[in-house]
This record gives C-alpha cells, sequence and structure tokens, in this order.
C-alpha cells in the first residue's frame, strides 16, 4: 500500500523503515531539512521537505493516491490538521494521528480522525506493566472513548479471593470477557470460576466506571 | 454577545476594539504576556475587555474564558491548524454557536465549511476588496 507519513522525527522515522520493511510504498513529509537529509541517507529517496498542514506539500507527496496517512509530528494541531486536508482534498480512505495531549485524542475522534493514538494512554499502559503496584492497563479505548478494555491484575490478599465471579457485583455496564491465570490458562468466565490469587482479568468497561471495577477487584482484605 | 478570541495580533486585538465599541462582552486569550500591547488598555482596565494568558487551543485556556456563555469564538493565531484546533474545539466539545476561523492556505476552506466554521482569508479579501475598486474605477 502506497502510505504517506507526516512528521520524520523520533516517531516518524523508524515507522517508515518498519512499514518499508513490511512491503508498503512509503513517502515521509518533514519540515526539517536535516530530518529529511537522514532519511534519504537511511533509507533511499523516500522523504521531502514540505509543511504538513501545506495542500500543495500534501499533494506533492501523492496523498491523492494514498491508502493512508499517518500523523506523527511533535505538533498536535499538525497532526489533525493533516489527516484533515488529506481526507477532505484527497479522499484519502484512511487517516491515523498520534495525539500528545489526552484532551486532544478525544476531540480527533469526534474531529472524524479514524484511528488516534493517544501518546499518554501508550506510556500509562506501560508505566502499569512495568509497576506491580498499580495492575491496571488500558488495552484498548472502544466505541468513541465511552467503553474501554482493560486488564486487571488481581492482588493476593484481595477480598475478590476464594470467591466465585457471580459473587461480585460488577459496575453497571462491565462485562469481564476473559480471566487469565499466572500460568497462564484462561479461564470461562461464564462458567462461573473460581478467583484465584495473581488472576488477570479482562474486562469491558464503560470508561466512566473502570476506577470503581478496579477499586472493587484490587480491593484488599 | 459574549465574543472569545484567540490571538491578540493585528486582526485578534483590531475586531476586539470594533466588537467592544459595539457593546458586545470581549475576552481574548494570548498566550504571550507581552503580545497585547495592541489591546486598548482602557478598555482592559475598566474590565469591558478580559485577556486570559493561556494557550487558547486547549480546553483549560477555553474554560478559564468562559467559553461555555459564549456565543462567539474566532481563532485568529498566526498558525492554521492551531486555529483549526481551537475553532474544532469550541465548536465540537463546547457547541459555541458562531465559531469563526482565520486561514492563509485556502486548501483548508473545504475542510472547514464542512464543518460549520467560518473561514476568513486575510490575503483573499484585501485581493477581492482591491479587484473590486479597481472594477468600479474602470
Amino acid at each position: 500500500m502506497y502510505l504517506v507519513i507526516v512528521g520524520g522525527g523520533k516517531v516518524g522515522a523508524p515507522l517508515a523503515s518498519a512499514l518499508i520493511n513490511e512491503g508498503h510504498e512509503v513517502f515521509v513529509l518533514d519540515n526539517d531539512p536535516d530530518v529529511v537529509t537522514d532519511l534519504q541517507r537511511e533509507l533511499g529517496m523516500i522523504a521531502t521537505i514540505g509543511e504538513a498542514t501545506s495542500v500543495r506539500a500534501l499533494q506533492d507527496a501523492g496523498a491523492a493516491r494514498a491508502g493512508a496517512l499517518i500523523a506523527v509530528t511533535n505538533s498536535d494541531e499538525d497532526n489533525l490538521a493533516a489527516c484533515q486536508l488529506a481526507r477532505t482534498n484527497f479522499d484519502v480512505p484512511r487517516t491515523i494521528a498520534i495525539a500528545h495531549s489526552p484532551e486532544n485524542a478525544e476531540l480527533f475522534d469526534l474531529a472524524g480522525v479514524d484511528l488516534v493514538v493517544s501518546a499518554t494512554d501508550l506510556v500509562l499502559a506501560n508505566l502499569a506493566t512495568a509497576l506491580p503496584a498499580h495492575p491496571l492497563i488500558k488495552l484498548m479505548p472502544l466505541a468513541d472513548r465511552t467503553m474501554e478494555l482493560v486488564a486487571i491484575k488481581l492482588p493476593a490478599s484481595g477480598t475478590a479471593i476464594g470467591r466465585t465471579l457471580s459473587e461480585i457485583t460488577l459496575p453497571y455496564g462491565s462485562k469481564i470477557v476473559l480471566m487469565i491465570t499466572s500460568e497462564g490458562h484462561s479461564k470461562d468466565p461464564d462458567s462461573d470460576p473460581l478467583i484465584e490469587a495473581e488472576d488477570q482479568i479482562i474486562a469491558m468497561s464503560p470508561a466512566n466506571s473502570t476506577a470503581e471495577l478496579w477499586e472493587l477487584l484490587t480491593e484488599l482484605r | 454577545m459574549n465574543v472569545i478570541i484567540v490571538g491578540a495580533g493585528n486582526l485578534g486585538s483590531s475586531l476586539a476594539r470594533k466588537l467592544s465599541d459595539l457593546g458586545h462582552r470581549i475576552t481574548i486569550i494570548e498566550k504571550n504576556p507581552k503580545a497585547v500591547s495592541l489591546l486598548p488598555r482602557g478598555r482592559v482596565d475598566s474590565g469591558a475587555m478580559t485577556i486570559v494568558h493561556r494557550d487558547g487551543s486547549t480546553s483549560a485556556g477555553m474554560l478559564e474564558a468562559g467559553i461555555s456563555d459564549a456565543d462567539v469564538f474566532v481563532a485568529a493565531t498566526g498558525k492554521d491548524s492551531l486555529n483549526g484546533l481551537a475553532a474544532q474545539r469550541a465548536k465540537l466539545i463546547y457547541r459555541v454557536e458562531e465559531v469563526m476561523t482565520v486561514v492563509r492556505d485556502e486548501g483548508a476552506r473545504t475542510l472547514y465549511d464542512s464543518l460549520g466554521i467560518s473561514t476568513i482569508n486575510k490575503a483573499s479579501l484585501a485581493s477581492d476588496y482591491f479587484v473590486t475598486m479597481l472594477t468600479e474605477e474602470a
């Protein structure tokens, strides 16, 4: 697929390289001549100097035949503008953008960007896996961010341990979709399994009740 | 009307002054405390015009400027994409009735038209004006 990447910096350069290795045809647009020179030295003539938010530059980058546009500059407003200009002026079928601020992630969704990668959520998810004291991992936003898929690790001394799943009253709208034991075996939530120490629970949760769900499942004795 | 203007440059300041003359309540959001010299100082001192020193494209800046009571929101910074983001936040998140944005790149106009955001292109307005003057002379 022909892909236009806007922003060839810390995210864009390795992304371009990875997508080329996967067999895609990639073109990178960046307003910094040094960045473009580096990319050309590294990956060949696949980058040019241009403003992310200039219709003319997007045209020169071949946006009209692109299967997707991926906006990964350091500036949220430029990422949004690049995606929207690609959509309205060149009918690019799929637009993808990184949002560095969480409130912009929400706005990008509303403003029609097809896939929004929230930098804060990414860092939080990685932080959660690295810090066992904070065992809540947000895996994926669902349904326009009104819902989310989360993973919660149950503490050994939690009040939920030793009970069966049906004995726990979940917050309204929450649903446990999978349980995984510390040995990596799965338990079917529909079979009302016993909750054991160190179980990992994968749940679908309304975004505003995730905190409540987490407190319920990790409450200590 | 309650009017919020982001950016106290030439256009933002001039618009603020004129709308204030007509009796509207004006709040200017300008990130740079040194960049408000074009605003009428008397109006600011008397409280007829308010300045908020925040980033006008963020929720925090907009809320401090009273976005929930705003009838009109004008994005008039020197950066098209920042204006676009601010205008869309005002429209989509805070549901401001009348939202306008300054654009330099004519290519962005289709986009904002489709979102119900009015665009102001200074270069295009000025050239239209000159053409009108020249045509009338002839």
